[in-house]
Order: structure tokens, then sequence, then C-alpha cells
């Protein structure tokens, strides 16, 4: 559709609206008080699901790369990139890499709103490892100190002094979320 | 008798134009509602094999559409529905300006990625009668996780007072994927955004109970919520419609809490004077299951009533094809993407006095059926789907590609018509329409 009025939008509006939030900085820097209350841990602590028996009917990997990126958007990415694995302990090829725009860095603001970077990550690598499984090839998906550094070798933006990724698009207001480490044929960036 | 102080059953709720409470409301008994009912093997062989005994020929239906995984653990909303709930906090947060506190939860929600979240003021109506859950943990539903909620020997009208807000957070799903509905690239769009409001609404609940309150699931019927808090307005498709949306949001299970918050009004959309007149939805129904006549009373309640089991019982034959129908969301002239002119023609509808209302709607409905056709037909192309290719045959479409596939590489992919499995004369021969 041409016909968008997305440009009309006054990009300060909501964050004006949050600095009258009395409650804003609760749900941000306040850490859960039971684990249990935040998703994340349910989502990161889920045993793995099992490799479909059969493989699919895949296209070319260039193909199967693009539509693996794709799949990354519409889950609600929003940088997506593939890079290669040396010495893998479970010997997979490729990591694929999501990058989501942050607002709070997850590092640093424990409280569920700080996480929500976090959350809005794991769906998109929980959901996209999972439906590579259901391709019938392997996907593990896991926290890892190297992620930015996949991140920055996937070429979706280099790292800073203090090792924190910075992006072309959204600078280091992002999160690298969870890297699917996987064995379906892909076409590294 | 004599009536206990604050048990006697408020009045009923003002719910908009399109549905009215005119008897006495019965609480709706989850157990005897369709995906229940036929997961305990009520609804016959096939409906029951199909729900219970399938696994899904498609990798992306396997991974979000509920019973239809190879291996639960790849599903994430079953994860995340069948996790422990956590305790509330103790110290509580305290709210002094309920107004502040429904400015904050709604921007959490959007902050999530809710793409609507409204507050209804709960009515004992609303909720579910107090039934225990299967004793079976497959029939369960697992977007109904209402196992540790329970009324704890409560009735309806104290649960109420007790907790008197439900929060309606849900997502909508995407307009262009959708135009290939009965097909699975529409059913990507819904069980893909589906999955995203079931985890947005259990990290809300989750923060709730960090602000030390209370919020119970499985509790409200969220129909109802909905459109006391104004999500929408019932079409005569069953379905709430909402103002920027259209027929495309998710009606999940709501949050119904003792939050102090500022409940939202119901909304005039024209959908009311738009359903007299419209029908499209009824039309295009492959199972004529939507009604062409009046509002009926059912359960105390004045509404349209589709005929939910001749709706279902057409799914078992089009797993092959399919998991969710959504043609009734798809034509309905209401949804459209979210942009300036469908906001300006909605506007223009509830703006214009009601007695004229009908004059524009069949203008509107005139200028819908010339520019989206009487029946949604576009090819839609995503991830090597495509819509255009006929219910049965197989070919890559997919430009570029030049691997080997047990299925032919279509010569030169044209055309831009999308083919939908049961195409309409296909069942119309069997299935009766009820005018």
């Amino acid at each position: 559709m041409a016909l968008r009025s997305d440009w009309l939008k006054i990009p300060w509006r909501r964050a004006h609206a949050r600095h009258h939030d009395p409650y804003w900085d609760f749900f941000i820097n306040t850490p859960p008080a039971d684990r249990a209350n935040s998703v994340l841990d349910v989502i990161r602590k889920a045993p793995e699901g099992n490799v479909f028996p059969t493989k699919a009917d895949l296209h070319t990997p260039e193909v199967t790369t693009s539509h693996v990126k794709e799949m990354a958007r519409y889950l609600g990415t929003d940088l997506v990139g593939i890079t290669t694995l040396e010495n893998d302990d479970a010997g997979h090829p490729f990591a694929i890499v999501c990058v989501v725009r942050a607002d709070d860095d997850p590092h640093e603001a424990p409280g569920i709103g700080g996480q929500v970077p976090a959350q809005n990550g794991l769906f998109v690598t929980f959901v996209l490892a999972a439906w590579i499984r259901e391709l019938g090839f392997r996907a593990t998906m896991a926290m890892s100190p190297d992620a930015p550094r996949l991140a920055a070798a996937a070429k979706l933006g280099t790292l800073d002094r203090t090792g924190k990724l910075v992006t072309a698009e959204y600078g280091t207001r992002v999160h690298v979320a969870d890297v699917i480490r996987t064995d379906l044929p892909l076409v590294p960036a | 008798m004599a009536v206990t102080p604050g048990t006697e059953t408020p009045p009923p709720p003002y719910l908009g134009r399109s549905v009215r409470i005119v008897g006495p409301v019965a609480n709706v008994d989850m157990n005897q509602t369709p995906h229940p009912r036929n997961s305990r093997g009520e609804l016959g062989k096939a409906l029951f094999n199909w729900y219970r005994n399938t696994i899904s020929r498609d990798p992306l239906t396997r991974v979000s559409a509920p019973n239809h995984f190879a291996d639960q653990r790849n599903f994430l909303a079953s994860v995340v529905n069948q996790a422990p709930k956590g305790k509330i906090n103790s110290s509580q947060v305290a709210v002094s300006d309920p107004a502040a506190m429904t400015r904050h939860i709604k921007a959490v929600a959007h902050h999530m990625g809710a793409d609507v979240v409204t507050v209804a003021r709960a009515h004992p109506s609303f909720l579910y009668a107090a039934t225990a859950p299967p004793k079976d943990s497959a029939a369960r539903d697992v977007y109904q996780n209402r196992s540790g909620d329970v009324y704890q020997g409560r009735t309806p009208e104290q649960m109420v007072q007790r907790y008197p807000y439900i929060i309606v957070a849900t997502t909508a799903w995407d307009y262009d994927k959708l135009q290939a509905h009965r097909h699975y690239i529409g059913d990507a769009a819904y069980h893909v955004s589906q999955m995203k409001a079931q985890l947005i609404l259990k990290a809300l609940e989750g923060y709730i109970r960090e602000l030390g309150y209370a919020a119970l699931r499985g509790m409200s019927n969220p129909q109802a919520a909905g459109l006391a808090s104004g999500v929408g307005e019932l079409g005569r498709n069953g379905l709430l419609i909402h103002r920027k949306f259209g027929a495309r949001i998710h009606m999940p299970d709501a949050i119904m809490t003792d939050l102090p918050l500022v409940p939202d009004r119901p909304v005039d959309n024209g959908v009311e004077d738009f359903c007299k007149i419209c029908r499209k939805c009824a039309i295009n129904c492959p199972t004529n299951s939507v009604p062409f006549g009046d509002k009926v009373v059912f359960n105390g309640v004045e509404k349209y009533k589709i005929n939910w089991l001749t709706c279902y019982k057409v799914r078992p034959y089009m797993d092959a094809h399919w998991g969710s129908c959504l043609t009734c969301a798809t034509v309905c002239p209401f949804t459209k993407p979210n942009v300036w002119w469908r906001s300006l023609t909605v506007w223009a509808l509830s703006a214009c006095p009601i007695p004229a209302r009908p004059l524009l709607v069949r203008a509107l409905k005139a200028i819908d059926d010339r520019f989206w056709g009487t029946t949604r037909q576009s090819r839609v192309r995503w991830l090597g789907y495509d819509s255009g290719i006929k219910p049965g045959e197989q070919a890559c479409t997919v430009a570029g590609c030049t691997a080997e596939h047990g299925t032919a590489h279509a010569a030169e992919p044209v055309g831009s018509i999308g083919y939908y499995a049961p195409l309409k004369e296909n069942t119309n021969r069997f299935v009766k329409r009820d005018v």
C-alpha cells in the first residue's frame, strides 16, 4: 500500500507520555520479586523439542537463507544475520543472530519492562528454532557471551570498545537475542 | 429470601448498540464450549481425530497452531501457558490515581507489543461458570489456562466485587497475509500473532502480580469484556469488529484483576448499521454458518448468532490445505490496512447521524464491492508458499530456485488469482443456507 500515514506520527509522543508516568520507573528498573512472574526463565528453561524425522523439501541455500530471514523479521526481529561457526561443540556450521531494538538495555534494566527486548528476542528465537527443527534440521538457541561478536561477524554492525554491538540502523539501542546454532544449509552474510 | 449485602446482581451492563442483554444470562460453562466438547469426543470421530490425533503436514503450522504439533515442546504457547504462576508481590504499589494506573497499564501492554488494550468493568454475566478443568491434561485447551485460578467458593457476584476490572489486551494479525486465508499463509498470520498475544498476556499478568495485585486468567468471556470496554462491536460474523483493524483481532483469555483502574466505554463504529445491510460474510462463508436473517436471543443476549457446529465441521476435511478458515474476517469491509483512508471512513460512519447511516453504508458497500471484490481472490506468495497454486497441486514458484524438488518448478508463475479450498461452489451443494 502506497498511502500509509506512518510519516505523520510524531516520534517523541510516546516517550513524552512515559516521562509523566509515575509507575514507568518501577516497570523498567525494579526486578521481579518472584522470577516466575517473568516469562524469560519459562522460555529459556523449556526443554527443546524433537527434530522432525522427515526433512522438508528445501529450496536452494540462497532461497532458504532469504526465507529464514523473512520469517525472523515476520516474528518481530529488527535485524537478522547469518554467520559461520568454527569449532562449535555440537558441530553446527551456522549461527543465526537476531537483533531487536531496545529502548532499555536488558543487561542494565532488571524490571519486567526493562526485559521486554529480551522477551521479544526470545519470542523470535524460540519460534524460529522450533520451525527449523520442524523442517527436519537441528537448531539450538542459547544465551552466549559472544553473541555481539557473532552479530558483528554476521555484518549487523560493529563492536565498540566495551564489546557492545553498534548498528547503523539503531545505534547501540539494540539487544542481541539468543543465538540459534543450526545445520540448516544456509549462506552466511 | 434475604439477600446478603453485596451479593445482589448488578443491573445488566450496556454493551453498545450491537448486543443487548434482554433476559437472565446463565454463566457459560467452559467445558461445554466447542473445543472442550470436541476433545472429549462428543462431536464425532472426524472432528475428534482432527483435533487430538492430527499432525499437520506444514512445518509452520506444527510450531504455531494448537493441537497439530508433532512435539508440543516446539509450540511456544503451550510452553508459556503451562508454566507455573508467580506469587503476588507482598509489597503492594499504592495507586493514588486509578486514571494514571490505567494509562500506565495500557502503555505497558503496548510496550510489550499489544495492538489493542482496554479495561472493562466486570459483570457477573461475563464470567465463566465455576467448573473444574478436565482431568485429562491432553483434553485441556492449551489457550485456557484456568487450572490455578478458581472461584474459591465465591459466587460470580462476589468475584466481581472482589476483582472489579477485566483487562483486554490483544494483537491484530497481518492484513496482507490474511488475503491468502483458507491457505497456510493466512494461518501463519493468524497463529503467529495469537502466540504473541499469549506471551504478552502472560507477561502482563506477571507484571500485575509484581505490582501486588491479583491477575486471574480463564475467568471472563473475552468477547463480553471486549464489548463492554469498547474493543469493538459484534458483527454478523460473530466477531468483534475493531475501529482500526476490523475483524482481524484475536480475543484471547482476558485478565481479571483488583488493580484500581478506570473502565472504558462501549464504542459505536457503525458496525451495527453496516451489518444490517452488508451480509458479505454470510454470502462468502463456505459452510453457510453465518446468518442472513436478524438477530436472535440466545442465553438472554440479543445478537447475531452463527451456527458454530457447521463452522466447525468443515475443518477436518480441510486439514491438508489450512487450519483456520477466516473467511468472514477477511471479507468484512471493516478489515482493511490500518491507514488514513480507513480511519477517515470509519470516522465518517460513526459521526454520521444514525437515521442517515443506511444510505452511507450502501455507498461504502458499493465501493468495497467495486475495489476489493465481492470475494477475496488475491494471490499471495510468502516463504515459498503460493496461494496461486490450485488446491491439490504442487509446484515450486520461488524465483531463482534451482534446487532438485520432488515436484516440478512452475515454468512461468503468472496470474494474480488466489485459490482457496474449499471453493464456495463446492460446498453450496451439501450445506443448506438458513434463509
